[in-house]
């Protein structure tokens, strides 16, 4: 047996644009690699995904009921090796995110497959699968090879991969599962949102972010002010959001939000690690702004300048009068 | 009739009794508050460095007799002090010799001297000395009333304040008290002369001049009325004397007494030479108890001149700092603690701000210009110490600290890349630890790692080369020294840089001396370190450059016609009364030196000292550093802003580009004009074969990398061609080994399959079988904490030869941030609980255990470590199965790990982790709540910042994201504190090479894309942003910006 199974996602009843990605992941090496690409999509109603799954070059979309409406790390795990028993699959695909991971390393131990997280690179070879990541905070790439497995769970980087639009020739199975005496499912309590905030980072059109390059809370406001005065909506990367210097809506990335309609990204003492590049690498002008010239910011950027992020600021500052 | 007066005049013998008795009552009171203002002093702890002793009293008498300290940077309030001291002390005399007369001599041996010409030239001298007191409070008055020093205003304007504190206003008005009240003993004591004279009209009435004026002027009262207010104004003048005795261990008047005791046990070496924490004491001072027996003098002993406050950087800048005010508020919490803890007050926060604390640069400004010896900068570095301890740290502090820790240096490099800047040399600098060398050169942090910095250590090397000086480096081998480690309070950390360096320098070939570019080093190398061990004399670079210009060593070649001014350095000139060797120097080399108002020991701190380079300035703050560049503005026209201090050159570029005057004058360290005067530009024939040698080196190895790469390029075509064409490939293929940086080439199809070539089977990953090792009885709930040492890549690196690798001397070893926080997690876990204990695990090696000693210093109960060299390059899955091993072993309540690890980021240990144990499990949680019972509450942080909450059942494993808390520090001393926490070494021979999930093929730095750099100043680059803004937003947007 042979083919790719992917693992779809979905929270509060919305698809994640990371199963989008997976099927576009798993239709560049489908060909080489042979066989069919399923898709299991596991929840209370899951038949509700199969439509928007049902994309060109997937064969089969599996149904697993496991009566949960929210993400259950347990369940999905479960679901999964039902569905890998019945399949056989050499390739198991998941998004790289909150959810994925909170299952994906257990389908590997649990099937004892070749594993590899954050993947953003796929092709076969000569001798079989191979996947490219990044390393030490994205200063080097890896390629991983799996050999002597018969099966390969990955987990992929999101916004890496895109699925053709269009509708596809599927066939939906529903998949019968045994999920009684599971170790440990979790007891929804229910979802939180991010604090509400008068800034919607997902409309801005021009969006001024700041990193762990401006140093200290004391210095948000000149960057608040700063921002305003270009009429820009102000970001932040992770850390900044993790000090409290600045409000959760903040945050762009992957834990943050993409900056799904910005034209400019202004990106002032952020070295641009992988997460934060996750909600804005795709923006079409990205100023970067850094002290070091090494960071990650400059390979996405296009344009930008190595200098101290407080003297830029003072020059912008003056130049905007 | 002889000259001579009557003591008591009119006045019955009762009344002479009553006066006695309330003299005596009054000099009691004196006594008894005297004895007080001790018994508080000697509740301080002992103080090192200062004690009293006679070197120390005979220092003191100079400085009074003298008034040096006095009249320093202020001879008006000098004259004054001087006029109402030394006609106090001589009014004081005067009255100890009439009462040894009359109370002493006469009663018993009859003899008396009080009469005749003694008596007149005695009258003479009182009559002068009371003048000179009124005129020196008359003096202090107009100082006060009308001419008003700003540092005299008690008002806290740099801390925000716009109306005085209650506090001040009683200060200013016990300032007037003690002035009038002065004023009214001596005035009372003339108007009773005067009323003595006007009555008896003596023939020697001259001789008691002043006297004689106001007898004049009472000359037209009559005889009643003369009487009865001589009667009346001796009660006044009395009470008022004795008033004057009973408040001098009180009030303003007590540093009369406490600045004796302060002057006379000042410690020479205070700041330079920082005391040693006492064997045994708290960390650092929490409370006044904390404080020695000095310190606490010192609250009594400042008589608020402001000299301090006038010269405190910090304060200048705008930062919630003055030493005086930081003493004052001491003292009025010490008049209420009397030495002790005070119950239900926190010395730091109630009384003193930690941001006070912080804004110190320890230049030693206010401890130079204190004319009472107070030692303000101490005290400050002893509460901070409390404050390290206690973490209450600026963040980035804290990170600086973990940095210096880890790597030995403040710049977050490796160890490796610290000699780095002699790569750019022509010439080889001795290794100390293998050559032996007359001088080691102690090159410091700045300026080994700062890019300006470094351009400048490579010019003092080819001067210490061209004038033949021998000297080595000890290369990777020298950690920073530790000067601001220890003045920010990291005591510990200090102590274990001083061992490191001491046993580098111990094991290192011989050297004489020790010569260092960097002040702050040459402070802590020449007075600290001889307190850990033994060392070599140090000099500063200035001094050697001065030396070999005036031995001939160096010749100057073209003197430079230059207008400079100098900036001395706080830790040479002021703290270690370095001054003339950098002036001389300058002298040497052409350079007409024009001083700024404040150079020497009154230099103004760049800002930088202290530790403060590494803490960011508070925005609404002045940069001292720009401060100081004004200063040196005012001077008018100057070619160079001359440094000889390595943090110096930083901020002063830096300040002269802030403030805009980058077209006014350059600032150069000293060793820039040296090389100028020398010309040392032009290469002796003596350099050319080494430097021929390194450019053929590196030209071969640039031709060596192209030609690879366009090999790579021709036979990856040729390949392509090959398969094209149909021809087997492979034999060629094999022959070549794969250029560099050229990409592999991608074989594009693939004839069958492989995978499929493998039949389908799920072989479960099961728990590593460990050795046992001693676990202790379970005592409450035990929690497991995984951490990792990750590897933290510099920006140069290059990889091992078969491409899979990376080099370890690339890396720089860290506690991962993720786990950190878990380990925090953990702790708090279990404080809540009160009970129980954390267990920190790791698979690394023998070197992973200091990180696990960080971990128990945090309050981690037990470490366990596992390795087998196998597991260098394991990946989660392997990594996993180890960690399932140790936790059947230990069977935990609950188990914390960070959600992913920032070298290699897979986020997968903790959920393989949990599916080996078979235990629920939450990742990137970001909230926990556990109260030891069967299920925990977590709350987990999806994308968008979604929060969602679950519940599951313990035990379980919980991966944390960053930012659920914020990790604590562990200082040097609770790591030295938990080196008896065990840790248990676990083999995992055997276990340690099966599972893996994944092989690499070869690590390659990615095809970076890299963006367009805009070229030119901050402000043409402005310019150009701007530009795209407007472009990118609409011009009308940009127009309303």
């Amino acid at each position: 047996m042979s083919g790719i199974l992917i693992v779809a996602e979905h929270t509060r009843g919305v698809l994640a644009d990371s199963s989008a990605d997976l099927i576009g992941a798993a239709l560049a090496i489908k060909e080489k690699l042979g066989g069919p690409l399923r898709v299991l999509v596991a929840g209370d109603m899951p038949r509700f995904f199969a439509g928007a799954l049902n994309r060109p070059g997937v064969d089969e979309i599996l149904l697993a009921e496991t009566g949960s409406a929210n993400f259950d790390a347990a369940a999905s795990e479960a679901a999964t090796m039902a569905a890998a028993a019945r399949c056989e699959p050499a390739l198991i695909l998941v998004g790289h995110s909150a959810s994925g991971v909170s299952f994906a390393a257990a389908l590997a131990v649990r099937l004892g497959s070749g594993f590899a997280a954050d993947v953003f690179g796929l092709d076969v070879t000569g001798t079989g699968l191979r996947a490219t990541r990044s390393g030490y905070a994205n200063k080097v790439n890896v390629e991983l090879d799996f050999p002597g497995k018969s099966v390969v769970v990955l987990t992929i980087r999101g916004s890496t991969f895109k699925a053709p639009d269009g509708r596809g020739e599927a066939v939906v199975t529903t998949l019968p599962l045994a999920l009684y005496g599971i170790a440990g499912r979790y007891r929804h309590l229910g979802f939180t949102e991010a604090p509400s905030s008068d800034i919607d980072i997902g409309k801005a059109e021009f969006i001024l972010a700041i990193g762990r390059g401006i140093q200290d809370e004391k210095n948000v406001p000149r960057f608040t002010a700063l921002a305003e005065k270009l009429g820009a909506t102000l970001g932040c990367s992770r850390p900044v959001a993790d000090s409290g210097w600045l409000p959760k809506p903040h945050q762009v990335g992957l834990t943050g939000k993409v900056a799904g309609n910005c034209k400019l990204y202004l990106a002032l003492g952020i070295s641009g690690a992988v997460q934060h590049q996750h909600g804005m690498k795709h923006v079409e002008t990205i100023i970067a702004v850094n002290t070091d010239a090494n960071a990650p910011i400059y390979n996405i950027a296009t344009s930008g300048c190595v200098l101290d992020v407080f003297d830029f600021a003072a020059a912008l500052e003056r130049a905007a009068g | 009739m002889e000259e001579t007066r009557a003591l008591f005049w009119n006045l019955d013998s009762p009344a002479v009794t009553t006066f006695y008795l309330i003299g005596f009552a009054a000099m009691g009171a004196s006594v008894w508050g005297i004895v007080c203002a001790i018994r508080k002093y000697l509740r301080g702890q002992p103080a090192s460095g200062a004690s009293i002793g006679w070197a120390g009293i005979g220092r003191m008498v100079a400085d009074v007799l003298t008034h040096r300290t006095l009249r320093r940077r202020d001879p008006y309030a000098g004259l004054s002090h001087a006029a109402i001291f030394f006609g106090f002390g001589v009014l004081f005399l005067g009255t100890a010799v009439i009462t040894l007369e009359y109370d002493i001599l006469e009663p018993l041996f009859g003899i008396t001297y009080w009469k005749g010409t003694f008596f007149k030239f005695f009258g003479l001298t009182l009559d002068l000395a009371g003048l000179a007191v009124l005129v020196g409070l008359l003096l202090m008055m107009w100082r006060r009333g009308a001419r008003v020093p700003e540092k005299l205003d008690y008002r806290r304007d740099y801390a925000g304040e716009v109306e005085a504190r209650p506090a001040a206003r009683c200060w200013k008005r016990e300032d007037w008290i003690f002035l009038v009240a002065l004023f009214v003993i001596i005035f009372t004591g003339f108007v009773q002369e005067g009323l003595r004279h006007a009555m008896e009209r003596p023939a020697w009435g001259a001789w008691e001049p002043i006297g004689c004026f106001f007898g004049m002027l009472f000359s037209s009262l009559g005889e009643g009325a003369l009487h009865a207010a001589r009667a009346a104004n001796w009660w006044v003048h009395g009470f008022a004397a004795l008033g004057f005795i009973v408040a001098l261990p009180w009030c303003k008047a007590k540093h009369i007494l406490a600045a004796l005791g302060s002057l006379a046990a000042r410690d020479p070496l205070a700041l330079r030479r920082l005391p040693k924490p006492l064997a045994g004491a708290a960390a650092g001072v929490g409370t006044v108890a904390d404080f020695s027996w000095k310190d606490l003098l010192d609250f009594d002993a400042c008589a608020k001149c402001g000299r301090c406050h006038e010269a405190c950087p910090a304060r200048a800048a705008g930062y919630p700092l003055s030493p005086r005010d930081f003493i004052l508020d001491l003292r009025l919490h010490n008049n209420a603690a009397k030495g002790r803890e005070l119950p239900g007050t926190n010395l730091i926060g109630d009384i003193i701000d930690p941001e006070t604390l912080w804004s110190c640069r320890t230049c030693g400004a206010c401890l130079e210009i204190c004319p009472v010896g107070v030692e303000h900068p101490v005290k400050i570095v002893k509460m901070r110490r409390q404050l390290v301890e206690s973490d209450r740290l600026d963040p980035l502090l804290r990170v600086m600290l973990n940095t210096i820790g880890a790597s030995g240096n403040s710049f977050s490099e490796p160890g490796r890349k610290r000699a780095a800047w002699v790569k750019e040399l022509e010439f080889i600098i001795k290794d100390i630890r293998k050559e032996s060398a007359d001088f080691l050169w102690f090159v410091g942090d700045q300026a080994a790692f700062d890019p300006r910095n470094q351009a400048v250590s490579r010019i003092v090397a080819r001067i210490f080369r061209a004038a033949k000086v021998d000297f080595g480096l000890l290369y990777e081998g020298e950690k920073t020294a530790g000067n601001d480690v220890r003045r920010i309070g990291e005591e510990g950390l200090f102590e274990s840089l001083v061992e490191y360096n001491l046993e580098q320098m111990a094991n290192a070939k011989a050297f004489q001396r020790i010569v260092t570019t960097d002040p702050h080093s040459f402070n802590t190398l020449h007075n600290e370190y001889p307190d850990f061990g033994e060392t070599a004399p140090v000099i500063h670079y200035t001094e050697l450059l001065c030396d070999l210009l005036e031995r001939g060593a160096l010749k100057v070649k073209k003197l430079l016609n230059l207008t400079v001014t100098l900036h001395d350095p706080c830790h040479l000139g002021r703290l270690n009364k370095r001054y003339d060797a950098p002036r001389r120097v300058l002298e040497w080399i052409g350079c007409r030196l024009v001083e700024m108002p404040r150079n020497r020991d009154n230099s103004f701190c760049c800002g930088a000292g202290g530790g403060r380079i590494w803490i960011p300035d508070k925005p609404g703050t002045k940069k001292p550093s720009e401060l100081r560049i004004r200063e040196a503005v005012t001077l008018g026209r100057i070619d160079v802003f001359v440094t000889c201090c390595p943090k110096d050159l930083t901020m002063f570029e830096d300040a002269r580009k802030t403030a805009g005057l980058e077209n006014d004058f350059v600032v150069e360290d000293i060793a820039e004009l040296v090389a100028k005067a020398i010309e040392l530009d032009a290469i002796t024939l003596h350099d050319l074969p080494a430097l021929t040698e390194k450019l053929t080196t590196a030209i071969a190895g640039r031709v060596a990398a192209t030609v690879a790469s366009q090999l790579g390029t021709q036979l990856g075509e040729m390949l392509d061609k090959a398969l094209a064409g149909g021809i087997p490939p492979a034999a060629t293929v094999a022959a070549i080994t794969p250029p560099v940086d050229a990409p592999t080439p991608v074989t594009t199809t693939v004839p069958t399959p492989p995978a499929s070539a493998l039949s389908w089977r799920a072989n479960p990953v099961t728990p590593a079988n460990l050795p046992t090792y001693e676990i202790p009885a379970k005592n409450g709930v035990r929690i497991l904490a995984l951490i990792k040492q990750i590897g933290k890549l510099g920006d140069d690196f290059s990889f091992t030869d078969d491409h899979r690798g990376i080099p370890e001397e690339y890396f720089e070893y860290l506690l991962n941030e993720w786990d950190d926080t878990a380990l925090e997690q953990a702790l708090q876990t279990i404080e809540a609980l009160d009970g129980g204990e954390v267990v920190v695990v790791t698979v690394g090696p023998e070197s992973a255990d200091s990180t696990l000693r960080k971990a128990l210093a945090k309050g981690a109960h037990r470490g366990v470590r596992v390795w087998d060299d196998h597991l260098a390059d394991a990946d989660p899955i392997v990594i996993a199965r180890i960690l399932a091993g140790i936790a059947l072993r230990e069977k935990p309540d609950l188990i914390f790990t960070g959600a992913q690890s920032g070298d290699q980021a897979n986020a997968a240990t903790g959920t393989a982790l949990a599916s080996l144990l078979n235990l629920p499990r939450a990742s990137m949680v970001v909230e926990t709540q556990w109260d030891g019972s069967a299920v925990i509450q977590v709350t987990r942080e999806l994308e968008g910042g979604l929060q969602h909450q679950v519940e599951i059942d313990t035990p379980a494993v919980i991966s944390m994201q960053t930012g659920g808390n914020v990790p604590r520090y562990a200082t040097m001393r609770m790591i030295k504190l938990a080196k008896d926490k065990p840790i248990a070494s676990v083999n995992a021979a055997g276990e340690a090479d099966s599972h893996r999930a994944a092989a690499v093929n070869r690590i390659f730095a990615p095809q970076a894309t890299r963006a367009t750099m805009l070229e030119g100043s901050a402000d043409e680059i402005a310019a150009k942003v701007i530009a795209i803004i407007r472009e990118k937003t609409g011009t009308s947007k940009g127009e309303t910006a």
